[in-house]
């Protein structure tokens, strides 16, 4: 029943969703399609509705995995969770909807909360308390640096709604302006999973239900990229160029970061949450170069861009939720997502592991799936960037190809080792066959999202188009123009399609005899198997400088000179774990040493109290 | 269709460049080696003879010598040669054909994987990590000279003029080539020994016709390289040029394979940085417009 109810309103939310975003889409040459005002007893609390061009995409991104979502709950997945994803869904929606502070800052803060539940679904583990813990910390103080940025722009257009912030937006002085930026960075880019504050992300996101670290990690960080889109092109608009600038550098070390840190990672769950927080990275180097476009005067480099970041937004959503699904499926059915337990279940999730390899594709940016076409536009913008902008623009954007390419390569690296040592080979632990995965609810879901990224793929047009106007309507520009896009995917996969089509046809014509693996004559084991741990090492020696690696082996010795077993283990050190853990030292210090003025008597507070308000007064005049 | 002769042209003389390269080795290390024309009947034996191939548990391994084929095949179309500027060159651009080439190399080394075998995967780790230190560089050392023609197609490469920026350029994608074809000081496509091969062990199951499909693949990957470094090379905008400098960088190869030893592996990425600081500095002359 309550397993039902949720589906019924999960799937109404995303139907809703997907209405908003025609709206959003159809409406976007007049601006906002409003949907109501609320006044309120006081003029800050006037609640206002409506759907922006802006805003449209992610309804879009709601729309598409709700759907899928409802559909994988039939299946899987425990009834009250899929309540609390409809309430979810329903507060994502609503922060994409409002118009006014009041109104964004109760959806926001009602996304966090209903989100930090999910998180917390299998709170009898301890670090799931922990990782919940830490998760609502950084959420209530990133929702202050939003209620900040959102609450100082209020005050200086003195009116709450979104439509009169924008137009005050001209007025504002550039000190102001800027602490703005800096607050939604702060605010935005800390729910994003940008790289400082990422470090809750790969924490929280995996310990979440299937179904919730898809919204987590599909939708959520999407929401918080639109509020960052939401302040920099409309309610603070515009920026000057240094905006761009630390949007691109922050976005490539989050690329590079998070793509570094998923590769030594084997926690299947912990990878891809690492991956968000790359992607997220590839998004937000796609609005600096919108932002640097703004500031250079050059719209249509800005639009093109905005272009690259909102379908890689999209993109996102559907090979994240895909591959967060997948690895749900796996949970499920193996009861472990260490990557050095699995191994060969292409042979029992028959339908699973087909389906989560072109997620795995599409995530690595291979043609022809989307992930391909929204990196290749971000190379594109940045180029356009390189070409039109002076010299540190120059500088930078060179520097963020050479960073997007090294992180494009290395998920390839990362990717094969998901896929090969999950689904390939044969399993490492588990000595009895499981039964072949039937056809059902959650496979269903899986293949419509590995449908869209495969479609959204060889056809991009069907969504740069729509997302091209919606950058006219933001920009006033149109995105310069690149021709190839819409026939580039399918030729770049036609010969190899057939090439494979041909390899397969001649296996079946001429035969291909089986024969035991080559490993010197040594017996063929799953233990002799290259494990994840084995595979990332290259990666791990070459980045030992970020990674940090600690290596323990342990040797137990039967006779003198022969080891009967090596226990080899090794773990990497977070350098910002290491960093806040200093920071947390010396805070603790501090507090230690400042106990000498804490005597707990009263008479002694009010003295500090009265000398604090003398200064005060002192100061102020 | 004249797209279609390029790639013919580049089909059929691409074992004959291997199978010179391998004369050339031979005679410079004192040995008479193989006719230059080897590698045809080399192929020709391997096409007729049966695949043998452990029992994966998926079809990728069937698939990946197709695959990778035909990324070597629209490689080919790609190039600049006479086709340009009609043929494939408005479509495939120098970023496009990053990602292409990673199209082939991620579906081998999963097949790798698929085979069980603790050489095949030690190899994929090794291929994929150095082929993710490469792509930067080749991006790099491309768009350099694509961009002071204002866009990211290869065919802009013809228009580049020659400098010290080229030449830096030149001498980076020199070094990808070297990485991305499998050759000393980088990687040995003649080692015996699976312990230090990369490239060939990622092969190491396959045989037969579908050997002989990734044989052939990697000849004409490795031409293509070739033609896309002679067009960086001076005067590689005149297509009659090609000839002589592949020559050139058939014998600059074959020294460099002699005179070298095969480097430790972890001594790989400090090439491989090196590339990339050349490319890098190429970049950022040209894009400054510094007068080299």
């Amino acid at each position: 029943m309550l397993r039902l109810a949720g589906i019924i309103a999960t799937a109404a939310i995303a139907l809703t969703a997907g209405c908003f975003a025609i709206l959003g889409l159809a409406f976007s040459q007049h601006g906002v399609f409003p949907l109501g005002t609320l006044a309120g007893p006081i003029p800050i609390l006037t609640l206002v509705l409506g759907v922006t061009p802006l805003a449209a995409p992610f309804c879009a991104i709601l729309a598409m995995l709700g759907t899928a979502i409802a559909i994988w709950s039939t299946q899987r997945g425990k009834p009250i969770d899929m309540v609390l994803i409809a309430a979810f869904m329903a507060a994502m929606l609503l922060v994409l909807v409002a118009r006014s502070v009041a109104l964004f800052f109760v959806a926001w803060e009602a996304m966090s909360l209903i989100s930090a539940l999910l998180v917390a679904s299998h709170h009898e583990r301890r670090g799931v308390r922990r990782a919940t813990f830490v998760y609502l910390v950084v959420a209530q103080i990133g929702a202050l640096c939003v209620l900040a940025a959102l609450g100082l722009l209020a005050i200086q257009a003195s009116n709450p709604s979104f439509a009169a912030i924008a137009r005050a937006a001209a007025n504002l002085s550039p000190g102001t302006r800027n602490a703005v930026f800096v607050l939604a960075l702060l605010g935005f880019g800390s729910k994003a999973g940008l790289v400082p504050l990422h470090f809750w992300l790969p924490r929280a996101h995996p310990v979440a239900p299937a179904g919730a670290s898809a919204l987590l990690s599909g939708a959520m960080l999407k929401i918080a990229l639109y509020g960052l889109l939401l302040v920099t092109f409309e309610l603070a608009a515009p920026g000057p160029i240094s905006w761009g600038i630390a949007t691109i550098v922050i976005g490539v070390l989050s690329a590079l970061a998070g793509v570094i840190y998923a590769l030594v990672d084997h926690d299947l769950k912990r990878l891809l949450a690492y991956h968000s927080v790359e992607n997220i990275g590839i998004v937000v180097i796609g609005i600096g170069v919108a932002l640097v476009g703004q500031a250079i005067g050059n719209p249509a480099l800005a639009a093109l861009g905005l272009v690259a970041a909102l379908f890689h937004a999209i993109n996102h959503g559907l090979f994240k939720a895909l591959l967060f699904l997948g690895a749900g499926v796996v949970a499920d059915e193996e009861g472990t997502v260490d990557l050095e337990r699995l191994g060969g279940l292409w042979g029992s999730l028959v339908w699973t592991a087909p389906l989560f390899l072109i997620g795995c594709a599409a995530i690595t940016g291979l043609p022809p799936f989307n992930g391909f076409v929204s990196e290749w536009l971000t190379f594109q913008s940045l180029v356009a960037g390189v070409l039109a902008g002076d010299e540190t623009i120059k500088l930078v954007l060179l520097s963020a190809i050479a960073g997007l390419a090294l992180t494009g390569g290395l998920a390839a690296v990362c990717f094969v080792k998901v896929f090969g040592v999950v689904f390939l080979g044969s399993a490492r632990c588990r000595t009895q066959p499981r039964p072949v995965e039937r056809f059902g609810g959650s496979t269903l879901a899986m293949g419509l999202l590995a449908a869209l990224c495969t479609l959204l793929g060889l056809i991009p047009m069907l969504a740069v188009a729509p997302l091209a106007r919606i950058a006219g309507a933001v920009l006033g520009a149109l995105p310069i123009a690149t021709p190839s896009l819409p026939v580039l995917p399918a030729t770049l996969a036609i010969l190899p399609l057939a090439g494979a089509l041909f390899a397969v046809a001649l296996a079946a014509r001429r035969g291909v005899r089986a024969v035991p693996t080559w490993t010197c004559a040594s017996p063929v084991t799953p233990s002799a198997q290259y494990t994840a741990t084995a595979f990332s090492k290259p990666a791990r020696t070459i980045f030992s400088f970020v990674l940090l690696p600690e290596r323990h082996r342990q040797y137990e010795f039967a006779t003198r000179w022969f080891p009967q077993r090596i226990v080899y283990h090794t773990e990497s050190r977070y350098l910002i774990d290491e960093i806040s853990r200093s920071v947390a030292a010396v805070t603790l210090r501090i507090a230690r040493r400042s106990r000498a003025m804490q005597s707990g008597s009263l008479r002694l507070y009010v003295a500090y109290a009265l000398v604090a308000l003398i200064v005060t007064v002192a100061l102020a005049r | 269709m004249l797209v279609l002769l390029q790639v013919v042209a580049v089909a059929a003389f691409a074992p004959l460049v291997q199978g010179s390269m391998k004369r050339l080795r031979a005679n410079l290390q004192g040995r008479p080696g193989p006719s230059p024309f080897q590698p045809y009947r080399d192929l020709a034996k391997l096409w007729a003879k049966e695949a043998l191939q452990p029992k994966g548990i998926s079809p990728l391994p069937l698939i990946a010598p197709g695959v990778v084929l035909g990324v070597a095949l629209t490689f080919a179309a790609a190039l600049p040669l006479v086709a340009a500027p009609g043929g494939l060159d408005p479509v495939v651009d120098i970023i496009a054909l990053a990602f292409l080439l990673a199209l082939g190399r991620f579906l081998l080394a999963l097949a790798a994987l698929d085979t069980r075998s603790a050489f095949a995967g030690m190899a994929a780790s090794r291929e994929m990590t150095f082929a993710s230190l490469v792509e930067p560089t080749l991006l790099l050392a491309l768009l350099g000279g694509a961009m002071l023609g204002g866009g990211t197609k290869l065919s802009l490469l013809l228009t580049a003029p020659f400098g010290l920026a080229a030449a830096l350029a030149f001498a980076a994608f020199f070094l990808v080539l070297l990485a991305e074809t499998a050759r000393i000081p980088i990687d040995n496509q003649e080692t015996h020994y699976e312990l230090t091969m990369i490239h060939e062990g990622l092969v190491l199951e396959y045989s037969g016709w579908q050997l002989a499909m990734l044989q052939f693949a990697e000849q004409v990957r490795q031409l293509s390289f070739f033609v896309l470094a002679a067009i960086l090379l001076p005067g590689g905008a005149a297509w009659w040029m090609h000839l002589p400098w592949i020559i050139v960088l058939v014998g600059a190869i074959g020294v460099t394979e002699t005179m070298f030893a095969k480097l430790r592996l972890f001594e790989v990425p400090q090439v491989l940085t090196t590339a990339f600081i050349l490319a890098a500095t190429s970049i950022v002359l040209r894009v400054l417009g510094m007068p080299v």
